[in-house]
Parts: C-alpha cells; structure tokens; sequence
C-alpha cells in the first residue's frame, strides 16, 4: 500500500467524489471505478483497493438513502426481498472465487455488463410506469411522484425470480471484486422486472449497503481495511453523493439510462482489460 | 403498540442512516487530518477505526431496526425476511472474527 501523504489522499478523495456522483446518480456505488484506479494507478493491492471500494459503497448508500427517505422511491419491500439474495450471495462469494479464476470472472462480468448495456439501450423509450394513479401497483410494486412527467407514477414488478438471481450474482461477485453491485442490479430491475429507472436506481443504493457489508466487515476483521486509506475516498464519496443528489433530480429517465449505457459499456471494457493483465 | 406506517419506517431508516454516514465522515475527516498534520498517534487512529466501524456497523443496525418496524406492523413476512438477512450479516462478523 502506498504511504497515505497529503497528495495521495486528495487524488483518493477525488475519486471517491467521482464514485459517489455516479452511485447517487445510477444507484450504483462506484466500486467498479474506484477498484481499477487504486489498483492500477496507485498501486494498491487489489484486496485493499477491494477492502476500501467495499467502505465507499457502504457511505454512498446510507447517504443516497438519507436523502432519498420520504419521496418514496426506495421501495422498501422489493428491497428488503432482494437483499436476503445479495446478502446470500455474498457470503457464498469466497467459495465461488474458489471455482472461478478471477480472470474468468472478470470476463464472465464483462459479458453480463454489455448483455444489460444492450437490454437497457432497446428500451430507451419504453417507460416502465402505469400513469394512472389509481391502478394497483401489486405486491412488490410502488408509486411515486415523478418531477419529470408531473405526476404520480405506478408501476409492477415483473419475474421476480431474475431479480433475485440478479440480486445473488451481484452479492457473490462482491467483496471479490470491491463492488455493491448496483451495475447489475439497476440494469436488470429496470430493464426485465418493470421498474422505472429512478426506482430501480434508489431501490439499487439502498440495497448496496448491506451488500457491501458483509465483505467489509470480512476484510475489517483480517485487517485488510486501512482507516487511513478509506478515509479520504469515504469523505469524497460524501461530497460526490451530495452533488449527484442534485443533479439526479433534474436529469431525465432517457439521459439516466444513456448514462447507464455508457457506464455498462466502459465496465466492460475496464474488466476486460483487468483480466487480460 | 401503535402500527408503524411504511412511511414512518423509510423516514426512520433514512435518519438512522444519514446519522450514521455522518458520525462516521466526522470521525474518519478528524482523524485523517490529525494524521496529515503531525504523525501517527492513538488518538487519530481511534478516531479512524471508531469511523470505520460506525461506517460498517451502519447497515447491520438498519436492517435490525427494519425487523422491529416490520414486527411492530405484525407483517411477519417481512420480519422473517430481514431476520434472514441479519443473521447472514452476522455470520459474516462470525467469519470476520475467526
């Protein structure tokens, strides 16, 4: 691990300013950027760049959700569903790393993120929301008021099950990989089970906390998570998640999926690479 | 005992969280500057680890207060559910500690 002086903990605060946008912006945490920038550019070694990625998703998620409490886009049940999956997942992580060589993993995770890339883009237009207030949003569905259209928006959750795998796969790749899972999670939820982005998005960084901590806590305990090295990227995470905040309010369901899009394909790319190396 | 209203449970898992992601930035921003500024005492590092560890523990307690919410609206369904997961967070303390 890098020695943590003045510079090096600015360029970690910065990226974790980048990560919390985006994760406050799409529900994802901003692991899988922040992973491959500590590791390949500073030199961290993956398990620590994975330990503190981990601690970064946990503050954009309780932050995220903070603000997010009361506009009801977080839909709680669904959330609460998935996360007895993710959770799952991931503490059959360490036994899934044990049969697949990272480099495996990596492409496979490739592939998932451009099969969503791809999913997401054929639906840019296609909205996921019943626009009449009064139709029944089901079990596990939700309603909320959407700035963007004026009204208040209903929508159904669609095959469960692909949710829940989803939300599994995400768990398993996890504290492996140093990330909250909300790049598969988000895709998946809007893209086949009938969520409308934004929710998906909210109900992504609220579920991603209790992903990510199940490996943080594992690599707290073995002394893997430095406080010194995830301070700076956690306190850049909060500033990060403050801005996207605003900015996610403003930014229309067509421009968050294009955003998405592009973050699935450039994933992919990045892992790709990293498998190669 | 008077229902808790889902509105009520996401304003409250909302508060719980944002008081716990800021309890931990002021820990983890005190001690990192305490650290930058003059070397390596037990005092910084108290504060950083006392940061991670709030920051950690955050989740954990929220999923716990969701149980009692859902168990407060008699909805058991979802106490077994987040029950499930609070014993999968703390099998993972188990493993973190062995």
């Amino acid at each position: 691990m890098p020695a943590i002086t003045p510079a090096i903990a600015l360029v970690v605060l910065t990226a974790g300013v980048a990560a919390g946008g985006v994760g406050a912006l799409l529900g994802i945490g901003g692991g899988v950027f922040l992973v491959p920038l500590l590791h390949l550019a500073l030199g961290f070694q993956l398990r620590t760049a994975a330990a503190i990625s981990l601690a970064t998703v946990i503050a954009t998620s309780s932050s995220v959700s903070a603000a997010r409490s009361g506009t009801h886009l977080i839909n709680l049940r669904l959330g609460m569903v998935l996360e007895v999956a993710t959770v799952a997942g991931s503490l059959l992580g360490g036994f899934t790393a044990h049969l697949f060589s990272e480099p495996v993993l990596q492409r496979l995770f490739s592939a998932v993120a451009v099969l969503a890339g791809v999913a997401v883009l054929g639906r840019l237009n296609r909205r996921n929301v019943v626009l009449d207030p009064s139709a029944d949003p089901g079990r596990l569905g939700g309603r909320f008021h959407e700035a963007e259209s004026g009204g208040t928006v209903t929508y159904r959750i669609k095959r469960l099950p692909v949710a829940l795998v989803a939300s599994f796969a995400a768990g398993n790749v996890s504290s492996l990989l140093g990330i909250g899972g909300g790049i598969i999670k988000v895709p998946v939820l809007n893209a086949w089970c009938g969520m409308p982005v934004r929710a998906a998005a909210a109900t992504s960084a609220f579920m991603i906390g209790v992903t990510a901590a199940g490996g943080a806590i594992i690599y707290f305990g073995r002394g893997e998570l430095s406080p010194l090295a995830a301070a700076p990227a956690v306190l850049g995470v909060q500033l990060g998640s403050w801005a996207g905040l605003r900015l996610a309010h403003h930014t229309p369901a067509r421009w968050l999926k294009i955003l998405l899009v592009a973050v699935l394909f450039g994933v992919a790319v990045l892992m790709v690479m990293r498998s190669v190396r | 005992m008077t229902a808790v209203s889902v509105d009520r449970l996401e304003r409250i898992l909302g508060r719980l969280l944002g008081i716990g992601v800021s309890a931990s930035s002021v820990c983890l921003a005190a001690g990192l500057l305490m650290t930058l500024a003059g070397g390596n005492n037990a005092v910084a590092r108290a504060l950083l680890a006392a940061g991670i560890g709030v920051l950690l523990a955050t989740p954990v307690v929220r999923v716990a207060v969701s149980s009692v919410g859902y168990a407060m609206r008699r909805d058991w369904l979802f106490v077994t559910l987040t029950l499930v997961v609070f014993g999968e967070l703390l099998a993972s303390i188990v493993a973190a500690l062995t």
